[in-house]
């Protein structure tokens, strides 16, 4: 599908190099409205929004950061720890904000399944539904995050 | 289908005319040499068409900014009070009302396409840029080095202990863009021409990938600064210091002060960290328990290992600051650490009677 000059112009900021060295696409060749729409198909299907997501994953990063670096029980079966560096990045969609370099990871004990994600992370699922392309270092496949999270949205 | 092709023409014809745009303004355009008019006291003529951030960098002066002049950080604010074209959507976002009525911007966002007449701190003059030698890069845990720099030819920075300064990174592998990245001074201020900082690897960073995997001793990089308002103040107050990770950077250049200004006031640093194997300059923290007569180092684990046979504090580096002091009425602290570590810390200090005005930090 053909997509804005916005989504265009985001895309070459997710290219490596330009705000973070490996960038945000891994080695998906789609353009940024196909990955789009197609986590978005996915989010709608596990009858969950990205913003409940988005709540969710910083809810939890929330709670990891009162341990400064240290791994944290959440809800008594997510193991939290927060990794903070110095410096804030840019989100590639050019929307208004420094985000600061913050890396969650999260092991759920019940099934051994771990994920991680940074603090840009969480906004640009919420702002934009923007998981990452696939191979990203960072990027959230949507079955994932609900799985290890356990995200259940009262209907 | 006759929606689809009408969308698709006014689309085709909207890329075409700001592709048309693009190109007229960066070969047709030509808006000549405009004069930047600096607090009624420096006139610089500059060639137009840039932005104001890169144009007054280019003229070897230094807006602080961490975004690379995206728009988006809303450090690189400078009061514009003529020329500069109106306000734009971009940077209402950073700007407060009352900055809205001081004529403040976001020079990123300002384009110099005529004369302008602009207001900055004065303290702006003192940042330049140097050309530095890299002579050692030393490991001080697994993800954290230092690396000692040299500034070329007699050249010197005047600096106070708890500044920063902006390293940048050339294009490099997949890097297209040089980019800025700051950190703060480790070294002391009376060694002008020699600066030591302390890398903590982020990542997928652009720079601590560049600084760790590209950097050899005796090539060249190229710095600015020194930035920020992180520094000890002058008074008899008793000082706590608190940090974690690569935030001891700053609060050891404050020492090095200390020590060699004779500045014998009452000093707590409590250092963060996991385990023992994050735990770095033990020695030199052991070597100022010496050198300065009231000075204490409350090194803290929060997770040590048991191989680490560790004898010291244990707990959040918040729960032992809590422990050991007792009253804070009549002291300053001086943070430096991730932002959750640095709010937490604010908020015991708070309790222990710490007026807000006394509490000075450097978040990450």
């Amino acid at each position: 599908m053909k997509q804005s000059p916005y989504l265009a112009k985001a895309q070459l900021e997710m290219q490596p190099g330009s705000i973070s060295n490996i960038g945000f696409l891994g080695d998906d060749k789609r353009n940024l409205q196909d990955i789009l729409n197609e986590d978005a198909k996915t989010v709608a299907h596990l009858g969950v929004t990205h913003a409940q997501v988005a709540d969710v994953m910083e809810k939890v990063m929330h709670e990891g950061k009162k341990a400064f670096g240290n791994p944290v029980l959440y809800k008594d079966f997510l193991q939290v720890t927060v990794e903070s560096s110095r410096g804030k990045m840019p989100c590639p969609f050019g929307h208004p904000g420094m985000y600061p370099k913050e890396v969650v990871c999260v092991t759920n004990q019940k099934t051994n399944e771990s994920m991680c994600w940074t603090a840009l992370s969480i906004h640009m699922i919420r702002q934009h539904g923007f998981y990452q392309g696939k191979g990203s270092s960072f990027r959230i496949e949507p079955e994932k995050v609900v799985r290890v999270l356990e995200i259940v949205i009262d209907k | 289908m006759q929606i689809l092709i009408t969308v698709a023409v006014i689309s085709t014809i909207t890329v075409l005319l700001a592709a048309i745009l693009t190109i007229a303004e960066r070969y047709i355009l030509n808006y000549g040499t405009c004069v930047i008019d600096i607090n009624d006291d420096k006139k610089l003529e500059v060639k137009g068409g840039g932005s104001l951030l890169s144009t007054l960098n280019e003229q070897g002066i230094f807006i602080p900014s961490a975004c690379g002049g995206r728009g988006s950080c809303g450090l690189c604010k400078v009061a514009v009070l003529s020329g500069g074209g109106p306000l734009l959507p971009t940077e209402k976002p950073y700007l407060a009302a009352e900055e809205l009525d001081k004529n403040i911007r976001l020079s990123c966002q300002v384009k110099v396409r005529e004369n302008i007449k602009i207001q900055i701190p004065k303290a702006l003059f003192a940042i330049k840029s140097y050309n530095v030698t890299v002579q050692k890069i030393e490991d001080l845990t697994h993800d954290i080095k230092t690396l000692y720099l040299k500034l070329a030819d007699e050249q010197i920075m005047d600096f106070k202990a708890g500044q920063y300064i902006q390293i940048k990174t050339p294009r490099y592998a997949k890097v297209k863009e040089e980019v800025y990245r700051a950190y703060s001074i480790a070294s002391t201020p009376s060694h002008k021409d020699e600066i030591q900082v302390i890398i903590r690897k982020v990542p997928q960073g652009i720079c601590t990938t560049y600084v760790f995997d590209y950097l050899k001793q005796g090539d060249t990089i190229t710095l600015n600064g020194p930035y920020g308002d992180f520094y000890l103040r002058d008074t008899q107050k008793e000082v706590i210091c608190i940090a974690g990770g690569s935030g001891l950077a700053p609060i050891k250049s404050i020492l090095h002060q200390m020590a060699e200004q004779g500045i014998h006031r009452k000093t707590t640093f409590f250092f963060g960290c996991v385990s023992k194997q994050d735990l770095y300059y033990q020695a030199e923290m052991q070597h100022f328990e010496k050198t300065l007569p009231d000075f204490q180092f409350v090194p803290a684990l929060s997770a040590p290992k048991p191989e680490d046979n560790w004898q010291g504090e244990t707990g959040l580096i918040t729960e032992v600051a809590d422990r050991y002091i007792k009253d804070g009425a009549n002291t300053e602290a001086y943070l430096c650490g991730s932002p959750g570590m640095v709010d937490a810390c604010v908020s015991v200090l708070e309790t222990k009677g710490m007026p807000k005005e006394s509490i000075f930090y450097d978040k990450f």
